[in-house]
C-alpha cells in the first residue's frame, strides 16, 4: 500500500516534471533561427514547396498552436517528422533506441557491479597497496572525461593492440540475429547464435567501459568510505566482540548497510553515463540515439531534438524511481516518499 | 570473499567470450558495397544528391541513359523527334519494359512520374519546371517545353520513371496533395516503385541501404538494346550502400575487404592510408565540380573590383593543388576544364606586386582596418579549412584582414539567400547539373540563382543573364559552346570569384573489382560512376 | 588602535597558517595547487612560453604538417603544421576562461535564488524556483547544454551561456539545502527578532554558512566546466577554428587517428591534467574548510 501511494505520487511529481521540460525543450528548439522547412526542403525547392511543408509541420503557427499540436501527438507516441530523415521521429527513434539501452545497460552493470566490488575491497584491506592503488586509479577515473577514454582505448585496444572492434554492434561479415528485444547480445543468445553474441559483446566492451569507468570509480570511492565509516560503528564492535567472523559481518550487515548512499548516486551517475554516451557513441560510431540526437541536433532537425531529450527525460525520471525504491529496501529506516536529500 | 570471486567469474567469462569470438568468420555472395554520406532519399521526387542519384541509376530506368561522353544513349525511350521549334519533343517507348512487380512500363507511367516530380516540386524537380506531358499513345509521350532548352536530353536521365499502380498502391491518406495523399512519399523511402537493374530491399536510415538484382531487368532479353544498360556478367548480386563517412568505419571496412568502394569525403591523410593497403587503390577522377572561393561584389570592401584582383593577384594557387588537394589542377576561367563548352581564358597566380598596385587602386587603400573580410567555410568539410587558413596568411601579407568561421552546411545555405546575410567570401564546391558549361555559368552567375547557395557573387548584371539565356535556348552545339567561351570571357573581367581548382574525386577501391571510372571512363552525369551494372567484381 | 590592529593582523595571519597547514598535510592538495597555478601561468604567460605563438591562430606550413613528436615540436604538428604544444598552452588559456566567466556568470544567481526558496521554504516562492530546478536537473546536463548549443551560432560565447544555462540549479539546490535547515536556527530567528532586513538574513547570516560548500563546489566545478566545454567543441558546438581549444582539438585529431595520434591524445592528455589539478584542489579545500567549520 506505501508502495502504491509512492508510486503514484512519483508518477505525478514526474508529469509535472515532465510538462515543464517538455515546454523548456520545445521553446529552445522552436526560438532557433533560420527556417527550418527552408533547409529541409533544400535550396533549390520553389517557396510554395517550402510553404506546403512549413504548413504540414504547422510552423506557420503561432508557438503555443504548435506546443498543442506536438503534444497531442506526443501523448499517442508520435513526435512529428524528422526533417533530416523524413520519416516520423518516433520510427527513427524506435531504431535507433534499442542500441543505446544496450550499451547504457551494460555499462550501468559493469559500472554498478565493479564499482562496488572495487570499494569493498578497497575497504577490506584499507590502507594497504591495494587500496592505495584502487584509491589512485579510482581517482583518475573520476577526473577523466569519457570521451578522452574513448579515444584512450581507441588507440590502445582498437589500433595498438588490435584487439576491438572500433566501430558499430556487430562486425560487418556477421548476420544480425532476428530481431526480438533489439538488444543484438540477447537476441543472438535467444537465437543461440554464439558467434553474434561474442561479435557483439567485442563491440560493446570498448564504448561500455569508457562510459561505465566514471561512475565506477565514484561508486568505488564511495562505497570504500561508507564502509570504512560504518566499521567506526558501536554495532559492528559489538558484532565483533561477539566473535561473529569477519566475512559474514563484512557481507551480512555491513555491506546493506553501505551500500545505501552507493545507490543513491547510481542515479545521478546513470545520468551522466547517459550523457555522456551522446559523445561515446559518436566515437565508436553507435547507432544509437544519442549518436541520432547529436546528428539531429548539429543538422537543427526540431522535433527529433526534442523527442531525444523528453526520451532522456523519461529514462532518467524511472532510473530515480528504482534507485528509490532499492534505497529503501537496502535500509527500512527510510520511508519510502520522504523527500530525498539531494 | 564473495564479491571477489564473482569479479574473477566475470573475468574468467569475458576473457574466454573474447578469445572465442575471435574464431568466427562470415561468408558473402557477390556483392558491391560503397559508402555515401547520408541522409538517403531513395524517392525520385524528394533526393538530388550524391547517394539518392547513385540510387536512382540503380533502381530506376529514364527516358535515355547518359553515355561517358556526355551525351545520351536511347533507354526506356526507342527513339525521339523534335518539333522545328524546338519545343515539342516526341518519345516513342520501347514495349515489353516490365517493373519490378512485373507490370508493363507504358507512356502513362512517364507521364505520371513526371506530374508527381513537379507537384511535389523537390529533389530534380527544378529541372522540368514548365514542361507538359502529352500521352499520345500506349507507348507514345510528348513533353511541351514552355521555351525551348538546347541541353534537355541529357536532362531527361533525371526523369525517374515510377510504377504508377506501384506508388497509387501505397499511398497514404490524408496528406498535403489532396487526392494523391503524401503521393506515395512515406513508402518511398525505404522501397521503390522503378524498373531498374536492382530493387530495394532494405532501407535503415543512416545506417545503410540494401539492394538486390531484379532478374527479370528488361535490358537483358529486348533486342537493340545500348551495351551501356546491359547488366556485365560479373555485376553484383547484392548492393549495399554504407550511410557513414566516418573514416574510422571506412578503413576498418576497407582493410576487411568488406567495402568495395568508399565515399569521397575522406581527408587527403585518410586516402594515403587507405591507398597503403593490400588490395587497395585510390581512383581520381575530375567531374566537372570545381572549387570556388565565391566573392561578394556588392558587400564592402570587395565591391571594389580592384580589391578583388588583389585577392585574386595574391592567393597561393600552387599550394592549393600541390599539398591541399594535390592532384587537383588550377582552373583556367570560371569553368570546369573537363565540361564540355570550357573555354581557357585566364589564370591568376600569385604575383604580390601585382596585388599591391591592384589594391592601391581600391578605394580602400589606406583603410583596410576598417574592412575585415569575413570567409565562411562549410563545417561539413574538413579540408575547407585548410584552404581558408592559407587565404588568412595570403592576406595578411599584404595587409588585408581576414575573419575565418566555420558555418554548418545548412546555415551556409541560409545566409546565402539574403545579400545582406552573404559573407564576403564563401568557399563552396559546385558541380553542373548537366554536363554542359551552360548549367554552370547559368546557376553560378546568373540573377536567377543569387539567392541559392551556388552563387555568393550577387552580380546581378541583366547584360550577362541576357547572354546566358540567350546561350542555353540556341540548340545548335557548336554556336551555343561559342556563346559560352564569350560569357566566360564577359565573367573574367568581373572578377567575381577565385577560381581555384576542378575537383580531382577520389574513391578508394578494391583492385578485385573491375570499375569503368576507375580506369578513365568516367561518366560526367553524378550518380552514374556508381551504376553497379558496368561494375565487376572479380573475387 | 595600532596594537589592536596588529593582534587582529596576527590573528589572521595565524588563522591563515592553520588552514594552510590543513590544506598542505595531503600532499595530493599541494599537487593539486601546484597543477592549477602551473595550468594559470601557462595560460597567462602563453604567448610569452609557448615555442611557436603564432600558431596559437589561423597559421598554415603545409610542409611542417602531421610531424611526429620531435626536439623541434615536443608534442608533434597538426594538419596544418601547427606546433601541438603552443596550441594547448593557448588552449588552456579558453579552458579557463571559459570556466571562470561560467562560474562568476551562476554562483551569484543560484546562490540567491537557493538561499530565498531556503528560508522561504513552504512558500509559493520555493515551490516556483525549486520545481525549476527540477525540470533542469531532470536531464543529463550535458545533453541540455549540447541542444542549447545546437540552436545558437557556435562559439565560445554561446557554450558559455549554455553551460550557464544549466548549472546554476545545482548551485540553488545545494544552498537550498543548507538555507532550509539553517532557517530555524537561533541565531536566524535571533535577527528575525531584532527587525533585521531580509537581505541582511539572507546575505550576512545564512550565506556564510555557506561558504564552504560552496567554495569547494566552485574549484570542483572548474573542472567539470572545462569538461563540458571540451565536449561541446568536441562535437562542434563550442569554439570554433582556428581558436585553440582543447576539445576542438581533440575531435580534429580524433579524425587522423592512429596515424598521427598525437594530434589527439595530447589535448586528451591536457584535458585530464586540468580537471585532475582542479578536483584535488577542490578536495583540499573542502578538507581545510570543513574541520574548520566544526
Amino acid at each position: 500500500m506505501r508502495l502504491l501511494i509512492f508510486l503514484a505520487r512519483r508518477l505525478g511529481y514526474s508529469i509535472f516534471v515532465l510538462l515543464g521540460l517538455s515546454i523548456l525543450v520545445f521553446l529552445i528548439a522552436r526560438v532557433m533561427p533560420g527556417d527550418p522547412a527552408r533547409m529541409a526542403m533544400g535550396p533549390r525547392a520553389p517557396e510554395w514547396v517550402v510553404e506546403r511543408f512549413r504548413a504540414e509541420m504547422h510552423l506557420d503557427k503561432p508557438l503555443y498552436v504548435q506546443y498543442y499540436y506536438w503534444l497531442r501527438d506526443a501523448l499517442r507516441g508520435k513526435f512529428g517528422l524528422s526533417i533530416f530523415t523524413r520519416r516520423d521521429v518516433s520510427r527513427d527513434i524506435g531504431e535507433f533506441f534499442p542500441a543505446t539501452m544496450e550499451l547504457a545497460l551494460f555499462s550501468g552493470i559493469i559500472m554498478g557491479l565493479f564499482g562496488i566490488v572495487l570499494g569493498v575491497i578497497s575497504a577490506r584491506y584499507a590502507n594497504s597497496w591495494v587500496d592505495n592503488s584502487v584509491r589512485v586509479l579510482t581517482y583518475m577515473g573520476v577526473v577523466t572525461p569519457s570521451f578522452v577514454f574513448a579515444i584512450l582505448f581507441l588507440l590502445l585496444f582498437g589500433y595498438v593492440l588490435n584487439l576491438l572492434p572500433t566501430t558499430g554492434r556487430l562486425s560487418p561479415g556477421i548476420p544480425p540475429p532476428p530481431p526480438r528485444t533489439g538488444l543484438v547480445t540477447v537476441d543472438s543468445l535467444l537465437a543461440g547464435n554464439f558467434t553474434a553474441f561474442l561479435d557483439a559483446l567485442k563491440h560493446l566492451l570498448m564504448p561500455g567501459v569508457a562510459l561505465a569507468l566514471g561512475g565506477l570509480s565514484q561508486e568505488a570511492r564511495i562505497t570504500r568510505a561508507s564502509i570504512t565509516e560504518n566499521l567506526q560503528r558501536d554495532f559492528i564492535a559489538l558484532e565483533r566482540s561477539q566473535a561473529i567472523p569477519e566475512r559474514v559481518i563484512m557481507s551480512k550487515y555491513l555491506l546493506k548497510l553501505s551500500l545505501i548512499p552507493t545507490v543513491s548516486i547510481l542515479g545521478l551517475d546513470f545520468a551522466s553515463l547517459l550523457g555522456n554516451a551522446f559523445l561515446v557513441e559518436m566515437i565508436f560510431n553507435w547507432p544509437g540515439m544519442s549518436r541520432y540526437g547529436i546528428h539531429a541536433m548539429l543538422t537543427k532537425d526540431l522535433n527529433a531534438i526534442v523527442a531525444v531529450i523528453m526520451i532522456f527525460g523519461v529514462i532518467f525520471i524511472i532510473v530515480n524511481i528504482i534507485v528509490d525504491l532499492v534505497v529503501s529496501w537496502l535500509d527500512p529506516r527510510i520511508r519510502l516518499g520522504a523527500e530525498r536529500a539531494k | 570473499m564473495k564479491w571477489s570471486r564473482v569479479l574473477l567469474i566475470v573475468m574468467l567469462a569475458l576473457g574466454l567470450a573474447l578469445g572465442l569470438a575471435s574464431l568466427g568468420t562470415g561468408e558473402a555472395k557477390r556483392a558491391l558495397r560503397v559508402s555515401f554520406a547520408p541522409p538517403l532519399y531513395t524517392d525520385p521526387a524528394v533526393g538530388s544528391d550524391f547517394v539518392a542519384s547513385t540510387t536512382f541509376a540503380n533502381v530506376y530506368d529514364s527516358l535515355v541513359y547518359p553515355t561517358p561522353a556526355g551525351d545520351v544513349v536511347p533507354a526506356v525511350a526507342e527513339r525521339w523527334t523534335v518539333s522545328p521549334d524546338g519545343l515539342t519533343w516526341t518519345f516513342y517507348l520501347r514495349q515489353g519494359i516490365k517493373f519490378h512487380d512485373g507490370k508493363e512500363l507504358t507512356a502513362e507511367d512517364v507521364a505520371f512520374s513526371l506530374e508527381r516530380l513537379t507537384t511535389i516540386g523537390e529533389g530534380y524537380a527544378y529541372l522540368f519546371q514548365g514542361i507538359t506531358p502529352q500521352v499520345v499513345g500506349p507507348y507514345t509521350i510528348n513533353m511541351v517545353l514552355s521555351k525551348p532548352f538546347g541541353p534537355f536530353l541529357i536532362n531527361l536521365t533525371r526523369l525517374y520513371i515510377l510504377n504508377k499502380d506501384c506508388v497509387m498502391a501505397n499511398i497514404k491518406t490524408p496528406g498535403p496533395y489532396g487526392a494523391f495523399g503524401d503521393y506515395g512519399k512515406a513508402y518511398l523511402l525505404t522501397a521503390d516503385c522503378g524498373s531498374g537493374p536492382y530493387k530495394i530491399k532494405e532501407v535503415r536510415a543512416e545506417e545503410y541501404a540494401l539492394m538486390e538484382r531484379f532478374e527479370g531487368y528488361w535490358a537483358q532479353t529486348l533486342p537493340n538494346v545500348d551495351e551501356l544498360l546491359k547488366v556485365k556478367p560479373k555485376a553484383a548480386d547484392e548492393l549495399k550502400f554504407y550511410l557513414t563517412t566516418e573514416p574510422v568505419t571506412i578503413r576498418t571496412l576497407m582493410a576487411r575487404q568488406e567495402l568495395e568502394i568508399s565515399d569521397q569525403w575522406q581527408s587527403l591523410e585518410a586516402f594515403q592510408a587507405l591507398d597503403a593497403m593490400e588490395g587497395v587503390d585510390v581512383a581520381g577522377f575530375l567531374t566537372g565540380t570545381s572549387f570556388y572561393l565565391m566573392v561578394h561584389t556588392r558587400k564592402a570592401p570587395t565591391d571594389d573590383l580592384h580589391f578583388r584582383k588583389a585577392l585574386a593577384w595574391a592567393f597561393d594557387y600552387e599550394t592549393v593543388v600541390k599539398q591541399i588537394f594535390p592532384g587537383s589542377p588550377q582552373m583556367i576561367g570560371p569553368v570546369a576544364a573537363t565540361l564540355p563548352g570550357h573555354k581557357d581564358v585566364f589564370q591568376y597566380h600569385r604575383d604580390l606586386a601585382k596585388a599591391r598596385e591592384e589594391l592601391q587602386q581600391s578605394k580602400y587603400f589606406g583603410q583596410l582596418d576598417q574592412y575585415p573580410v569575413e570567409y565562411h567555410w562549410i563545417a561539413e568539410v574538413p579540408d575547407e579549412e585548410k584552404v581558408a587558413l592559407l587565404f588568412l596568411a595570403n592576406m595578411e601579407e599584404i595587409g588585408i584582414k581576414v575573419k575565418v568561421v566555420k558555418v554548418p552546411w545548412l546555415s551556409v545555405v541560409e545566409e546565402m539567400a539574403s545579400m545582406e546575410a552573404s559573407p564576403n567570401i564563401v568557399s563552396v564546391f559546385v558541380a553542373p547539373h548537366y554536363p554542359e558549361a551552360g548549367s554552370i555559368l547559368k546557376s553560378r552567375y546568373h540573377s536567377e540563382s543569387a539567392k541559392t547557395w551556388e552563387q555568393n557573387e550577387w552580380l546581378l548584371d541583366p547584360e550577362l543573364d541576357a547572354m546566358i539565356d540567350d546561350a542555353i535556348a540556341t540548340i545548335d552545339r557548336e554556336e551555343r559552346f561559342a556563346k559560352y567561351g564569350a560569357i566566360q570571357e564577359r565573367i573574367m573581367e568581373l572578377c567575381p570569384s577565385l577560381f581555384l581548382f576542378d575537383h580531382l574525386e577520389r574513391h578508394a577501391y578494391q583492385t578485385y573489382i573491375d570499375w569503368p571510372a576507375a580506369k578513365g571512363i568516367v561518366n560526367p552525369v553524378m550518380g552514374y560512376d556508381f551504376d553497379a551494372r558496368q561494375i565487376q567484381i572479380l573475387k | 588602535m595600532e596594537l589592536a590592529r596588529s593582534a587582529a593582523l596576527s590573528r589572521r595571519w595565524e588563522k591563515a597558517k592553520r588552514l594552510w597547514y590543513k590544506f598542505s598535510r595531503n600532499p595530493l592538495s599541494i599537487l593539486g595547487l601546484v597543477t592549477v597555478l602551473l595550468i594559470g601561468f601557462v595560460a597567462a604567460f602563453a604567448p610569452f612560453i609557448s615555442p611557436y605563438p603564432k600558431h596559437a591562430g589561423g597559421y598554415v606550413n603545409f610542409s611542417e604538417a602531421s610531424k611526429p613528436p620531435s626536439l623541434k615540436h615536443l608534442l608533434g604538428t597538426d594538419v596544418f603544421g601547427r606546433d601541438v604544444l603552443s596550441r594547448i598552452f593557448f588552449g588552456y588559456r579558453f579552458s579557463l576562461m571559459m570556466g571562470v566567466v561560467v562560474l562568476a556568470l551562476v554562483v551569484p544567481p543560484g546562490v540567491t535564488l537557493g538561499l530565498l526558496a531556503g528560508y522561504l521554504k513552504g512558500t509559493w516562492a520555493d515551490t516556483l524556483i525549486m520545481r525549476i530546478t527540477d525540470i533542469f536537473v531532470a536531464v543529463p546536463p550535458l545533453v541540455l547544454a549540447l541542444a542549447v548549443c545546437s540552436v545558437l551560432t557556435p562559439s565560445v560565447f554561446n557554450a558559455m551561456m549554455a553551460v550557464s544555462l544549466m548549472w546554476w540549479p545545482w548551485y540553488c539546490r545545494m544552498v537550498y539545502g543548507i538555507a532550509s535547515s539553517l532557517r530555524n536556527e537561533f541565531f536566524v530567528q535571533a535577527a528575525e527578532v531584532t527587525g533585521a532586513s531580509r537581505w541582511h538574513i539572507l546575505f550576512r547570516e545564512i550565506l556564510p554558512n555557506c561558504y564552504a560548500p560552496i567554495f569547494t563546489k566552485m574549484s570542483l566545478d572548474m573542472g567539470w566546466v572545462i569538461l563540458i566545454g571540451s565536449a561541446l567543441s568536441f562535437v562542434g558546438l563550442g569554439a570554433q577554428p582556428p581558436t585553440p581549444d582543447l576539445g576542438t582539438m581533440l575531435a580534429d585529431g580524433a579524425k587522423y587517428m592512429p596515424d598521427q595520434w598525437w594530434i589527439a591524445v595530447f589535448p586528451a592528455l591536457a584535458i585530464m591534467i586540468v580537471v585532475l589539478g582542479f578536483n584535488l584542489l577542490g578536495d583540499g579545500i573542502r578538507d581545510m574548510l570543513e574541520v574548520e567549520e566544526v
